[in-house]
């Protein structure tokens, strides 16, 4: 199974109650592999608005005495930080309450690499970092026992690498017994009139737990007394070390492999080190362990203290991802022998490989409505000499930046109508540019809505145009407040009655298929004064093939050979790009590629001469 | 989910791996590349190996690059495979399969791949132009031990072999005879994983009979 399965299966085996989750890559399997299970077991699971109404919403649950589960992505714990900083001091509760977070070095499916253990540090909080799916189903465990001895929530952290491979997993007994909630609510659950008070107590909760991570066995030192090189890593980094000492080390090198890394494990640390002449830290993203062991050694009385190597000494990389490649090289240098590299052989061949191949980029799907948003934005910036602005958001849309640079900015959950407000005021400061913000519907939910009241509250001058597919199209059709189809028990809310209910000065619901009235209507917003609100329905072409929509039933499109302007034109294939339309290069015209076009003949109202049509 | 699966009490005869198997499948997105993947692993497991699996996917959805990373050992290994420590590369699409081999492949590797092409977005269009078998295979064959390159269209006809591609291929990896598995193992687990049964074990059977329509060898490179 997944290191993301193994994890659920902890996760259940512990007696899990209650799972609050938004969907983010690499963690959104977590949730869904307990929802499969959901129903059999009686785990409540849902998908939150955001992380932090999740994390909140399952510490309600640990509180009364249900083991709850929060699983989310790196940048997800942003978002729950405020709350996560608050409730490190107020406390879980007794059911236990465990975070796992899954980081993504590299930033695979991620817009930052960022290393979310520093938020353990930060709320001082327990930490492990398992290494296998079989430490991920452990760790979970260990985490719920801990979280309900001490009251505090317990952070899980994984990387893509573990949460996205899978490996052969023991699994245990499950439990027999629903979790029932407890009959009286815990006092003291804020931390006001003294939270240095609550500090204290955090403190002393975290020593307890700083004892039991010393004798911790999901720590594992290899190490004999002729030890003079230590590898010391944490989370899948313990299996490069391992496979790179396998290739290059000698009698005199070992290895100790952390799970349990906040607080960490001081003892064992000084134990392992004491005697060894070079420590190598392995680790993702940042020098977490390094800079922690550095500090704990500048208090060791050890005389001859060794010598440390990793990403403060650029021995190994302080970004992207580690590899079995880079902690083989940089063994290699600490150890002051050569080593045979792999790829050394055959470079000429390499290199004619890598001119012959092209690349399969990152790309709007055939037929997708997005690109039609982002086709009318670029048609109201040519019409506006260049002065406009997209602030744009995360989700399928953020490829617009892609797209003629479409989108101009792209930060966070709700960046863009938050940084539109900004936008909106430059005005007064000679700022000549019109501003639109961009966002998707679960998008919309998750952090916009505030940026929209600041917006309407003070006078923005902006055109917000909310791209509404009605599912989480990015992250796998998760549903949302605003999915066409909703659970038994869940209420659908309307993204325009609550726009409404915020008072735009301009608002106007449209589909996003045809090009020409899209063009038009965009132009008609942008050109107003104020606060206007598009809610732009799209189409997700692989949720609806998903859903078994065929469009093998509508016309075919094709390009009249006899009107098509070819070289002199070129614009649906060049600039519109739509992945169903071809170039004929003996021709020299456009043609719909009718195995890839979805027929939603968008194209047309592309086409100046009027050569696509519906046959 | 295997509740019933654990790592002791398998059958007798299990080969000790003293260093991991390691196989790359690469392909693109929607070529059935991680069951591929799977199948091997669960064939692995039968044979009482402790495989892993990693995933590497380029920045696209559909029709993206996608390489499954299948190490066979017998401990929880590092889920990408070391550049250059291939041994056998599985190549579900041509152009994937030169990606696999100028970053992953080396002298040890065997590589039996598929002439089946997927266009790319760029190619579609014919803003690019796919580069031809024979500079493929020439480029591999200076980087890998050998490239064996079948015809799953030939063999299965141009219907039915996209359904199929990725069993058709293992049989053929399979039939190199290098592969650490038996050939009934990797039935059996197949037939357990793959939809429709019936085509997937045919086309299993056909792919080891394939017989390479290029087989190609650098004897200057190594």
């Amino acid at each position: 199974m997944s290191g993301n399965e193994a994890m659920a299966e902890g996760a259940i085996e512990a007696g899990v109650g209650f799972c609050a989750s938004y969907p983010g890559t690499p963690s959104t399997e977590i949730t869904e592999s307990l929802m499969r299970s959901a129903s059999d077991r009686g785990i409540y699971v849902e998908w939150s608005t955001n992380e932090k109404v999740a994390l909140e919403a399952a510490s309600a649950a640990s509180w009364v005495g249900i083991p709850a589960l929060c699983p989310m992505k790196s940048l997800g714990l942003n978002v729950a930080a405020d709350f996560l900083l608050n409730l490190n001091l107020s406390g879980s509760g007794r059911g236990g309450l465990v975070i796992v977070v899954c980081d993504d070095p590299e930033g695979h499916s991620s817009s930052n690499e960022q290393d979310s253990r520093f938020y353990a540090k930060a709320a001082m909080l327990p930490m492990l970092e398992p290494s296998t799916g079989q430490e991920a189903r452990e760790a979970i465990l260990h985490a719920f026992d801990l979280s309900r001895r001490h009251e505090v929530p317990v952070i899980v952290r994984s990387t893509t690498r573990l949460s996205h491979s899978s490996s052969l997993v023991s699994v245990g007994p499950l439990p027999r017994a629903t979790p029932v909630a407890s009959s009286s609510f815990p006092r003291g659950l804020f931390n006001v009139p003294r939270p240095a008070m609550k500090h204290r107590e955090l403190l002393d909760k975290i020593r307890l737990v700083a004892a039991e991570f010393e004798q911790s066995t999901l720590n594992r030192l290899n190490a004999s007394p002729d030890t003079k090189t230590l590898l010391i890593s944490s989370g899948i980094c313990q299996r490069y070390s391992e496979e790179a000492l396998a290739l290059v080390g000698t009698e005199n090198t070992g290895s100790l492999g952390l799970v349990t890394t906040n607080p960490i494990p001081a003892g064992l640390i000084e134990k392992a080190i004491a005697r060894v002449d070079r420590v190598l830290f392995v680790e993702e993203t940042d020098p977490f362990l390094e800079d922690e062991i550095r500090s704990l050694s500048a208090d060791l009385s050890v005389p001859g203290r060794p010598r440390f190597y990793g990403k403060r000494t650029k021995t190994l990389p302080a970004w992207g991802e580690m590899s079995v490649d880079h902690v083989v090289e940089a063994l290699s240098a600490v150890l002051g022998v050569p080593h045979e590299k792999e790829l050394q052989p055959a470079q000429d061949a390499r290199a004619r490989g890598a001119k012959l191949l092209i690349p399969r980029p990152l790309t709007f799907c055939a037929g997708c409505t997005h690109r039609n948003v982002y086709w009318a934005l670029r048609q109201e910036k040519k019409r506006r000499g260049g002065r406009l602005v997209v602030a744009g958001d995360i989700g399928c849309y953020s490829m617009g930046v892609f797209y003629d640079e479409a989108m101009n900015t792209m930060q966070a959950m709700g960046s863009g109508i938050g940084t539109a407000c900004g936008l909106g005021q430059l005005g007064r400061f000679g700022f000549e540019s019109a501003v639109v913000a961009v966002a998707g519907d679960s998008t919309f939910f998750h952090a916009c809505l505030p940026a929209l009241v600041n917006a309407r509250h003070k006078n923005a001058n902006l055109t917000f145009l909310i791209l509404d597919n009605e599912t989480t199209a990015m992250t796998g059709f998760q549903s949302h407040p605003g999915s066409a189809t909703q659970d038994k028990g869940q209420r659908r809310i309307s993204i325009r009655d609550l726009v409404q209910a915020v008072g735009p000065d301009y608002m106007t619901t449209s589909d996003s298929i045809e090009i020409s009235p899209l063009v038009e209507l965009v132009h008609t917003a942008i050109a107003k004064d104020g606060l206007k609100v598009l809610i732009l329905k799209g189409v997700c072409r692989l949720e609806q093939q998903r859903r078994g929509v065929l469009h093998e039933d509508l016309r075919r499109v094709s390009v009249d050979p006899a009107l098509c302007r070819g070289e002199k034109c070129k614009i649906c294939f060049s600039q519109f790009g739509c992945t169903a339309i071809g170039w004929l290069p003996k021709e020299k015209r456009a043609t719909i590629l009718d195995e890839v076009c979805v027929r939603c003949a968008s194209c047309i109202g592309v086409c100046p001469y009027k050569a696509i049509r519906r046959e | 989910m295997h509740r019933s699966l654990s790592i002791q009490g398998h059958s007798s005869g299990v080969i000790h791996l003293e260093k991991p198997y390691n196989v790359l499948i690469a392909g693109v997105g929607g070529q059935g590349n991680l069951l591929c993947g799977r199948v091997l692993a669960e064939a692995a497991i039968s044979e009482g190996h402790r495989p892993t699996i990693g995933e590497t996917f380029g920045a696209s959805r559909r029709g993206g690059t996608v390489f499954t990373h299948v190490r066979i050992g017998n401990r929880d290994l590092s889920p990408l495979i070391p550049r250059g420590t291939v041994d056998m590369l599985i190549g579900l699409e041509l152009m994937e399969s030169l990606r696999a081999a100028v970053d992953y492949c080396g002298e040890h590797t065997v590589a039996v791949v598929s002439t089946a092409i997927v266009q790319t977005m760029q190619c579609v269009p014919g803003a690019k132009k796919y580069p031809p078998l024979a500079g493929i295979l020439d480029v591999m064959s200076s980087i890998c031990a050998s490239v064996s390159a079948v015809d799953p269209m030939g063999a299965l006809g141009e219907a039915k072999y996209k359904r199929v591609l990725n069993s058709f291929m293992l049989g053929a990896a399979l039939a190199s005879g290098i592969v650490p598995l038996k050939a009934d193992r990797v039935r059996d687990s197949l037939t357990r994983l793959m939809q429709p049964v019936d085509l997937n074990v045919a086309a299993f059977d056909e792919g080891l009979k394939a017989t390479a329509v290029v087989q190609a060898r650098d004897s200057t490179a190594h």
